[in-house]
């Protein structure tokens, strides 16, 4: 073997490849974890940056006694498994509608990512403009077509607000769930549909027992990735609702926020987002199990 | 339960693909729709499953006209190229698929997948999912997935074209037993003219979407209809050589070659192709009436024989198959010399064969 053998073979080329991501993650991600999981053993006032203090496990002690973060739990809890599930079916179905050649489906696949793309602060503010009671187009015309009689407070009652919440996120992202539907449904063999119409297979039997089986594993990556996504979730609810009325749509991100920049208390938020990363990788660990995430079959 | 093809046409869109096919496939005989890639064979078979629509004509089974028909109501079976096993399922559920979607009871549905499993031995293999089989094993699950419903009709779609040399000669014979075994008709597709000649009862020679000839083995070999059909049929294949009739004999260059009898009521001067097997050429010593005088350009053991590659007047070549024991080698000067009998003659112009249109 020659002395030179090692920059030219494979595993030389492949870290050539690798080298700047693991440059830029360690820069840009793990620093950024290492210091926030340090930030959350300390008590830390922006205000007063000389009195950084080690305080050991008291953020965490504060945090898991304060109601407003278990509220904050279980709200941003629903939240989420709601979103996943509305994106999840609306998801399922749109690219199922998609798939089929239909008449216009191609200026709709189109029009498909706008919400997706769209920032959001620009889609909250005009939700907060067409959901408003007195002026928002959506009452105007829940009124005029007669389904409701007196306005609905669409952001003002906690229900209400939660909703609306829920419906923004699934407006913005069942783009996302169509689009990873859809590159997996197109490349279901179609000998399959063939097999199982001679096997004598009507159309929700073929649903069931071909093109369910082979989005089982999309859908088990889209689920994993969209409940990590939505349950670190601020944005949306912060620019649509700021977590009210009262605290009604805190989630732990939201409730993150507060602690760190209303009270003033970088040590507690941080601790927070140490225990939402910790909620989500078990979570994630014990889903990916369950749903047995790597045992499709390959081949037909 | 026969099958019968009316007319049949069939394009997508502006692009026709099936001209005029017009075929009857007599009851549990084993049809071989035969020709090379995109001739249209799948999508003739497709149609009679009815996973493909008509544009015109009608398919018949028995007496009745199935057009319209779902493919679940057909009572057929099918076999794909791809296979097409359900991959999340077991290989017996794949197998028991088709009678428990038709709502078979459970004891009957374990026994025929049982009795299915033994035949084709594959018990063994019942708890595996397809993944985790070799292609020949998924090859048989294919079959038997086929099997278990008792089809009236019985569909393949080259199934041995994924499977290595020497298993798809076993296959071959295995194929036409279980035919044999389970009273169906059988319509089998390939594009493999060695496949067709061993195992079917009939062959329909397709190209470009037309039925070229239908007939019996022997009849596709020994009696070409036209020119595609020769060069198809056949390994090696065929020779054609081009010249022109002359009283009773075919002109080529200076050589006059004697024909059959039969061609004495050709039209003289007419443009002709004639075609010879090479098994049907010899190598003598001599310069005689019936040989052509040629150098040898290319010698190639084939086995138990040898393919002798003799390079005549124009640059013209004929292949000539020997015993391999034969010394023939390189540069020799040789002389063919044709078995008369064995002689097609095709018309030039149409490619249809002169003596079988004059039987
Ligand atoms: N769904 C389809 N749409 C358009 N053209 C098709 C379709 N299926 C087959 N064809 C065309 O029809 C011709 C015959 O195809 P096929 O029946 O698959 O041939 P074979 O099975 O003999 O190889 C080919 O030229 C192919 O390109
Ligand atoms: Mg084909």
């Amino acid at each position: 073997m020659s002395r030179f053998s090692f920059l030219s073979s494979d595993r030389a080329v492949g870290l050539i490849f690798i080298a700047p991501f693991v440059v830029m993650a360690l820069v840009f991600m793990v620093y950024p974890i290492a210091e926030a999981v340090r930030m959350a053993f300390f008590s830390y006032n922006p205000l007063r940056p000389d009195l950084i203090t080690y305080v050991g496990l008291a953020n965490f002690e504060f945090i898991f006694s304060d109601p407003l973060f278990w509220s904050s739990f279980t709200q941003g809890t629903i939240w989420t498994l709601l979103s996943i599930l509305f994106q999840t079916v609306f998801g399922v179905g749109i690219a199922l509608l998609l798939h089929r050649k239909l008449f216009g489906m191609a200026i709709f696949r189109g029009m498909l990512l706008f919400p997706y793309i769209v920032p959001t602060v620009v889609i909250a503010l005009i939700w907060r403009w067409i959901f408003n009671p007195e002026i928002g187009v959506v009452n105007y015309g829940l009124l005029s077509i007669g389904l409701i009689n007196e306005p609905i407070y669409w952001l003002s009652t906690p229900t209400m607000a939660m909703a609306s919440t829920i419906m923004l996120n699934v407006w913005k992202y069942t783009p996302f769930v169509v689009i990873c539907v859809l590159a997996r449904l197109q490349a279901v063999p179609l000998e399959l549909y063939d097999a199982a119409k001679v096997d004598g297979a009507g159309a929700f039997r073929r649903f069931i027992d071909v093109t369910l089986p082979q989005l089982r594993e999309v859908l088990i990556v889209v689920i994993v990735f969209r409940t990590i996504w939505t349950f670190n979730k601020f944005e949306e609810i912060y620019l649509l609702t700021k977590g009210g009325p009262g605290t009604s749509t805190f989630n732990l991100a939201v409730y993150s926020f507060e602690q760190s920049m209303a009270s003033l208390r970088l040590g507690v938020g941080a601790a927070t987002g140490v225990v939402m990363m910790i909620m989500l990788m078990i979570g994630s660990i014990v889903y990916l199990r369950v749903a047995g995430f790597g045992t499709e079959e390959k081949s037909t | 339960m026969d099958v019968r093809l009316q007319r049949i046409n069939k394009s997508f869109g502006a692009v026709p693909v099936l001209k005029d096919v017009d075929l009857v496939f007599p009851s549990r005989k084993f049809v071989t729709l035969l020709g090379p890639s995109g001739c249209g064979k799948t999508t003739l078979l497709r149609m009679i499953a009815g996973l493909e629509d008509i544009s015109a004509g009608s398919i018949y089974f028995g007496d009745r006209e199935v057009n319209r028909l779902a493919p679940r109501d057909r009572n057929i079976a099918m076999v794909f190229q791809s296979y097409a096993l359900y991959p999340q399922m077991t290989v017996r559920k794949n197998l028991g698929y088709g009678l428990r979607v038709r709502k078979t009871p459970a004891t009957e549905v374990d026994s025929a997948v049982e009795r299915v499993a033994r035949i084709l031995e594959i018990d063994h293999l019942l708890d595996r999912k397809p993944g985790q089989l070799s292609g020949g094993q998924r090859q048989r699950v294919a079959l038997g997935r086929a099997m278990v419903r008792k089809p009236d009709i019985f569909l393949m779609d080259e199934p041995l074209s994924n499977l290595d040399a020497k298993l798809r000669v076993t296959m071959r014979g295995e194929l036409r037993r279980f035919h044999l075994d389970l009273n169906a008709t059988t319509v089998y597709v390939t594009h493999d003219q060695l496949e067709a000649m061993t195992m079917s009862d009939l062959i329909a020679v397709m190209h470009k979407g037309v039925v070229q000839q239908f007939g019996t083995p022997e009849e596709v070999y020994s009696k070409p209809a036209n020119l595609f059909v020769a060069g198809f049929i056949g390994s090696p294949p065929m020779n054609f050589l081009e010249g022109k009739i002359d009283s009773g004999r075919f002109r080529i260059s200076e050589a006059a070659l004697p024909l059959p009898p039969l061609t004495r009521g050709i039209a003289p001067g007419l443009d002709v192709v004639i075609g010879v097997r090479p098994q049907n050429l010899s190598f003598v010593t001599s310069a005689g009436p019936n040989a052509l005088a040629g150098i040898v350009s290319l010698v190639e053991l084939l086995g138990s024989e040898k393919l002798i590659e003799v390079q005549i007047a124009d640059r013209k070549r004929i292949s000539v198959q020997v015993r391999a024991d034969s010394q023939i080698h390189l540069g020799q000067n040789v002389h063919v010399e044709f078995d008369t009998s064995s002689v097609h003659v095709f018309d030039k112009l149409t490619e249809q064969s002169v003596l079988e249109a004059m039987r």
